[in-house]
C-alpha cells in the first residue's frame, strides 16, 4: 500500500514528517508493523496491495488543467469544448482522440457538443429587433445569443435558466432551451451570460464536483468535510485510507472498505440490513444468561471467549457452546447449518428459515461490528496498563509496545472477519461455500484467541502473542487471496 | 404579487382567443397563475365523452420550470396515480421553457389516448394493462361513466 501525497505537499503529509503528536504516536507503532516478524507480503503477494495517491483540492484543479490543456492542443479546441469532451468522455483522452480524428463532425455531433445539421433552427434575426420566444418581448437584435443550433434567446432568458439549473446542482449537464435541443451549454458561454458572481462561483464549485465524479481515476474522500481527492491508476475496489480524515473506504464504491465481499454485495447486504433490523434488533440483544449458572452476563469486551466471572466456565458469545470445542479444527461458531429438507417445506417454513439464515449472518455481522467498538475501548485500556506495568518495574515501556501493535492487527482482523458474513450469505451451497466457511471458521478462531490474549497478556507473553499474530495475519490473508476479486 | 410576465399574458390571450379543440383553460379569477383546466376524453379511447377536470400552476420561475399539473376528476389510467398526478416527460426532465401551457395540455390529451404502461406511475394499474388489456380498458369505461360524467348528468 502507498498513501503519499503528491510531490508538492510531500512535506506536510509524507509518513516521516506528521504535524499532530497523536498522529506521530500512532504512525510510530504503525511503521513499526513493518519490522515486525511476520513475513510481511510483498506487493505481488499482498491481496490488498493498492497503489493511490491523495490530492489535494488544487493538486486536482492542476491535474484536470493539465488534461485539458493537453486536449486542447492536439485537438485544436477550445478549453470549453475540451472539458465538455473529457467529461462526456470519462477523460480517456486518446479515445476522444482517436474518435475525433477519424470523424471530427459526428463525434461533436454525438458529443452533444454541436448542433446536428438537420436540427439547426432556421429562426434568424431579420431587422434590428426580434422577440424572444421565452418571455416574448421585443428586443434590439444585440440582446440575442445561440450555440449552433441557432436556437435565439434573448440575455436575460438564458440567465435565468442557467440560475435555475444551477440551483438544481446542474452544471455541466445544461441543455440550450430549445424544443427537443439537446445541446449542452459549454462553460465559456454560460460564464458570459450569467450576471451573478455568486452564481458563478456556484457554478464552478458543482461543475468540479462533477467532472471529478466523471472521472474514473479519481474519487473524493467519503469523510466529513474532508476535501481530499484519491488518484489510483485502476479504479479497483480496494482500501484507500485518507491521510487527512483517516477514514478508510473501498476506491470503487466509496463506502466503508468490504474485502471480501464485492461491491454489489455489500450494498445489497447493507440495504437488507437497514430493512430487517428492527427484527434483528430485538432479537440481539445486548445481554446473555451463562449457559452453565444462567448468571446474566453483559459483554464489555472484544473477545467472544467468554468466562462467567460467577461458575469460571468457558464459553462463546456466539453459540453459547463450551469454548473447549471451539478451539480445534472443529470450530463451525460461523458456519450456518441449512436444513437439507428446505425445498419440500412449506412456503412459512420456508420463510421462517429464510430469517433464521439471514438472523444467523447478521447475528455475527453485528457482534463482530460492536467487538471492533468494544475493541476500541480496550485499546485505550492497554496504554494505562502499559503505563502502570512499567511503574511498576516489569518490563520497560518499549518491551510493552508489542502488545499495541497485537491490538492493531486485532483490529485488522476482525474487520476483515466482520465483512466475510455478507459474502457467506449470499455465497451458494457447494465446494466453495464450504472451503469459505472452512477459512473464515480457522480466522474466527484466531481473532477470538488473539482477542483473549491481548486483553490478558503479560510481558513474558510477547512471544506466544506475536505468533498469535502471525498466524491470524496468515489466515487472514490466506482468505482474501483465495475469495478476494481482483 | 409581482406585476405578470409577458409571456403568460401572451399565452392567456392566445388560448382564450385560439383555445385548442377540446380542452379549455381558464385562469383563476383571483390567481392569474392558476388555470382551471378541463379535458374532452379523446374518441377512440376508453375516455370517451368523459370530462376530465384538471388544475395547472404556473410557479414563480414559470417558463423555466415547468407548470404543475394534476387531474382533479378520479381516472383509470397507468399514469396518472389516485393523487392525480402525471407522470409525463416534459412536465419533468424533458421541460423546456419553448414549451407552453398548450403544449402541455395537448401532451396529456395524447396520454389519454395512448396511455403507457412501460413507464407506469401507478403499478397496479400498469400491470392490468399489460397483462389484461381488455380488462383495463373496461375499468376505465367503467371509471370513465362513474366519474368523468356523473357531474355532467348533474347540471343537464
Amino acid at each position: 500500500m502507498s498513501g503519499q501525497m503528491s510531490q508538492e505537499s510531500d512535506n506536510e503529509y509524507s509518513d516521516d514528517h506528521i504535524e499532530d503528536d497523536e498522529d506521530e504516536y500512532d504512525n510510530y507503532y504503525y511503521d513499526n508493523n513493518d519490522d515486525l516478524d511476520l513475513d510481511k507480503p510483498k506487493k505481488s503477494d499482498d491481496p490488498e496491495y493498492f497503489e493511490f495517491d491523495l490530492l489535494k483540492v488544487e493538486d486536482v484543479e492542476r491535474l484536470l488543467n493539465e488534461e485539458v490543456e493537453a486536449l486542447c492542443t492536439s485537438l485544436k479546441i477550445t478549453p470549453s469544448l475540451a472539458k465538455m469532451l473529457l467529461h462526456a468522455h470519462g477523460w480517456q483522452r486518446s479515445l476522444i482522440i482517436e474518435r475525433h480524428q477519424r470523424d471530427p463532425e459526428k463525434f461533436l455531433v454525438d458529443s452533444r457538443i454541436v448542433a446536428d445539421k438537420k436540427n439547426i433552427s432556421q429562426d434568424n434575426i431579420m431587422g434590428l429587433t426580434h422577440t424572444c420566444p421565452i418571455c416574448v418581448q421585443q428586443l434590439s437584435k444585440d440582446e440575442f445569443q445561440a450555440l449552433s443550433c441557432q436556437h435565439l434567446f434573448c440575455n436575460e432568458c438564458w440567465d435565468m435558466h442557467f440560475n435555475i439549473q444551477i440551483n438544481q446542482g446542474l452544471t455541466t449537464g445544461i441543455e440550450c432551451m430549445g424544443k427537443d435541443c439537446k445541446l449542452l451549454v459549454p462553460e465559456d458561454f454560460i460564464c458570459g451570460i450569467l450576471k451573478d458572481t455568486s452564481m458563478r462561483e456556484k457554478y464552478f464549485k458543482f461543475s468540479f464536483t462533477d467532472l471529478i465524479k466523471s472521472h474514473s481515476q479519481l474519487r473524493f474522500c467519503p469523510g466529513p468535510n474532508c476535501s481530499i481527492v484519491v488518484q489510483a491508476k485502476e479504479p479497483k475496489a480496494k482500501r484507500v485510507e485518507c491521510n487527512m480524515c483517516k477514514s478508510t473506504f473501498c476506491f470503487r464504491c466509496g463506502i466503508d472498505y468490504h474485502a471480501p465481499t464485492d461491491c454489489d454485495t455489500i450494498k445489497k447486504w447493507l440495504m437488507k440490513c437497514a430493512d430487517d433490523s428492527e427484527t434483528a434488533n430485538y432479537i440481539s440483544a445486548n445481554t446473555k444468561d451463562c449457559p452453565k449458572c444462567h448468571v446474566c452476563i453483559e459483554k464489555n469486551g472484544g473477545c467472544n471467549h467468554m468466562q462467567c466471572s460467577k461458575c469460571k466456565s468457558d464459553f462463546c458469545w456466539m453459540c453459547l457452546g463450551e469454548w473447549k470445542t471451539h478451539g480445534s479444527e472443529y470450530y463451525e461458531c460461523s458456519r450456518f447449518k441449512e436444513n437439507p429438507n428446505i425445498a419440500n417445506e412449506s412456503v412459512h417454513v420456508q420463510a421462517r428459515e429464510a430469517l433464521k439464515k439471514y438472523l444467523f449472518y447478521y447475528e455475527r455481522w453485528e457482534n463482530h461490528a460492536k467487538s471492533l467498538t468494544l475493541e476500541e475501548q480496550t485499546f485505550k485500556n492497554i496504554s494505562t496498563r502499559i503505563q502502570e506495568k512499567v511503574m511498576n518495574n516489569e518490563g520497560t515501556w518499549i518491551a510493552w509496545q508489542y502488545l499495541l501493535k497485537a491490538a492493531d492487527l486485532l483490529k485488522k482482523c476482525r474487520y476483515s472477519l466482520q465483512y466475510t458474513y455478507p459474502y457467506a450469505y449470499y455465497l451458494d451451497r457447494g465446494g466453495r461455500k464450504e472451503l469459505f466457511e472452512y477459512q473464515q471458521a480457522q480466522l474466527e478462531a484466531e481473532v477470538e484467541n488473539l482477542s483473549w490474549k491481548v486483553e490478558r497478556a503479560e510481558i513474558s507473553d510477547t512471544g506466544e502473542l506475536e505468533n498469535l499474530m502471525d498466524i491470524a495475519e496468515k489466515r487472514r490473508l490466506t482468505l482474501l487471496k483465495d475469495f478476494l476479486e481482483v | 404579487m409581482a406585476g405578470l410576465p409577458r409571456r403568460i399574458l401572451k399565452e392567456t390571450q392566445r388560448l382564450m382567443q385560439e383555445p385548442v379543440p377540446g380542452i379549455s383553460a381558464i385562469p383563476d379569477d383571483n390567481n392569474a397563475r392558476y388555470f382551471h383546466v378541463v379535458i374532452k376524453g379523446p374518441s377512440e379511447s376508453p375516455y370517451h365523452s368523459g370530462l376530465f377536470e384538471l388544475e395547472l400552476f404556473l410557479p414563480e420561475e414559470y417558463p423555466m420550470s415547468a407548470p404543475k399539473v394534476r387531474f382533479m376528476t378520479k381516472i383509470y389510467h397507468p399514469n396518472i396515480d389516485k393523487l392525480g398526478r402525471i407522470c409525463l416527460d416534459i412536465l419533468k426532465d424533458k421541460w423546456s421553457p419553448a414549451l407552453q401551457i398548450r403544449t402541455v395540455l395537448l401532451s396529456i390529451q395524447a396520454l389519454l389516448s395512448a396511455p403507457n404502461p412501460d413507464d407506469p406511475l401507478d403499478n397496479n394499474v400498469a400491470d392490468l394493462w399489460k397483462c389484461n388489456e381488455q380488462q383495463a380498458i373496461e375499468t376505465a369505461k367503467d371509471w370513465t361513466r362513474k366519474y368523468a360524467m356523473a357531474k355532467n348528468n348533474n347540471i343537464q
